[in-house]
């Protein structure tokens, strides 16, 4: 692999964090809505972005069926439209893949500008497709969605990165 | 360098599988088809069951915070609130407290004169309590989730009240919890009676008018409605039982090029804030059937034969 400039060697990710952080963010996407948010359109969808996250960072681990299959859960568990975000998941999983190569050469803020249309396009797609099985317009806050999850993106690439960054060899001052 | 620094295993240069984008196309498809199969064949509700219970584990480790912070809200809620509160209940048993005493006698009145007439019974219904659980977070649709599901024997179709009125009707159920769409929601309709005129006709949801009311739709622009009137389930659905309060008429808009009046309605039920619910069972296996309809050849099949 050619090595990006300014950039750390990390070390591979651990199938468990990949999978678990994913289970999280579902987790944290049915907190706010039970938690008292009720129906807010513009709760920003962690599940996307650790996602995308995943399929930009690991795409052989992480890539379009994964996507769909947690696409599955938030439809049941919103009791939404089935197959709504999992085809809005695929989509999103699978632009993630085509630009993955060319993504991490950027800086994490100007990353953060790249990942917003893929965000954008995500909820498009599930908008259309419900306005035209005939559900109602949420409002105009359904567009602050995409712009939370783009702001979160420099969030995630440090929390997500973490384990990763840990020292090849701890010892007694460095244990982590 | 130490070990497992690295990836173990290089990654695969020539076997890796389909590529994204045909797994993009498959899946799609896939979810394309279960839009259909969930919209228009009806046959996705195992799917759903099946992912609902695997999914029931997380929903309720995601509940738990949330009932601990609840129930710490309302520990700290001040005395002055809970006074409050007790006032309001007051008030309103005294006000239900003179319709209490009247039921007595209209009730043994109204048996004495069914009885004179020799009508039916009225239909007993069985009913069980359940707790809404949260909102169902899709904001295209007005749902609720409630604490009962199949395992309480909770049918789809049964009627949802609150203390004041019809809240919904229960529209999936799960293993363990079950669905309710609210009166305000756009599909949902129900058959109601004008307490005033007796006249029946149907409520539709209107979840755009502030938050969220009803609609009288395709009554005659010269329709005796007022605002102001009461709307009961009138029963001839054959799902909910006749008599429960329904909405209130709050506004009346006839227009002289109109062939339909506009009639805006508020639920009773409080539909945005309904904690403590009562779920009836559907009337269907008490009434007796419709008589089926009579079987036509359509005219498609017959142009074929000589």
């Amino acid at each position: 692999m050619i090595m990006r400039p300014g950039q750390q060697l990390l070390l591979p990710a651990n199938p468990v964090f990949i999978w678990g952080s994913l289970l999280g963010a579902m987790l944290l996407n049915m907190a706010p809505n039970m938690g008292g948010l009720g129906r807010a359109a513009w709760t920003p969808d962690f599940l996307a972005l650790v996602l995308v996250f995943w399929s930009v960072h690991q795409p052989l681990r992480v890539g379009v069926g994964a996507a769909f299959v947690f696409g599955l859960c938030m439809d049941v568990h919103q009791t939404a439209l089935l197959g709504q975000h999992a085809l809005s998941y695929t989509a999103l999983s699978y632009f993630a893949i085509t630009v993955h190569r060319r993504l991490l050469w950027f800086t994490v803020p100007s990353q953060a500008m790249q990942v917003l249309p893929l965000f954008l396009a995500a909820h498009a797609i599930a908008l259309i497709i419900r306005l035209l099985g005939g559900g109602l317009f949420p409002g105009w806050t359904v567009l602050l969605a995409p712009l939370l999850e783009a702001a979160l993106w420099p969030v995630a690439s440090i929390l997500l990165l973490l384990p990763q960054r840990r020292a090849p060899n701890p010892d007694a001052n460095r244990p982590l | 360098m130490p070990l497992g620094t690295l990836d173990r295993t290089p990654p695969p240069f020539f076997k890796q599988g389909p590529s994204s984008l045909s797994k993009l196309v498959f899946f799609s498809t896939l979810a394309l088809f279960l839009m259909v199969a969930d919209t228009r064949l009806k046959i996705s509700q195992p799917l759903r069951a099946a992912v609902g219970t695997v999914l029931y584990p997380a929903q309720w480790l995601v509940m738990q915070p949330v009932y601990l912070m609840q129930n710490a809200g309302a520990y700290f809620s001040t005395v002055q609130s809970a006074q409050q509160t007790e006032a309001a209940a007051r008030q309103k048993l005294a006000l239900q407290a003179l319709r209490a005493t009247q039921v007595e006698q209209l009730t043994l009145e109204n048996n004495r004169l069914r009885k004179l007439l020799a009508l039916r019974e009225q239909l007993s219904v069985a009913s069980q309590p359940a707790e809404v659980l949260y909102d169902a977070a899709d904001p295209y649709t007005r749902k609720v989730i409630i604490d009962r599901g199949m395992a309480q024997g909770i049918e789809a179709g049964s009627p949802v009240l609150d203390e004041s009125g019809v809240l919904g009707q229960v529209t999936r159920v799960y293993p363990l919890v079950s669905e309710v769409t609210l009166v305000i929601d756009r599909d949902q309709a129900i058959p109601v009676l004008n307490t005033r005129t007796g006249a029946r006709s149907v409520a539709y949801g209107d979840p755009v008018t502030h938050g969220g009311a009803m609609e009288l739709r395709f009554m005659p622009a010269d329709a005796d409605v007022q605002a102001g009137d009461l709307l009961t389930t009138s029963g001839v659905d054959g799902l909910y039982p006749p008599g429960l309060p329904v909405a209130q008429v709050t506004k009346v808009e006839r227009r002289a090029d109109a062939t339909f009046a506009r009639i805006y309605c508020t639920p009773k039920a409080l539909a945005l804030g309904a904690r403590h619910v009562m779920v009836l069972a559907p009337l269907r296996g008490q009434i007796p059937a419709p008589p089926a309809p009579e079987k036509s050849v359509p005219v498609a099949k017959r142009k074929g034969r000589p």
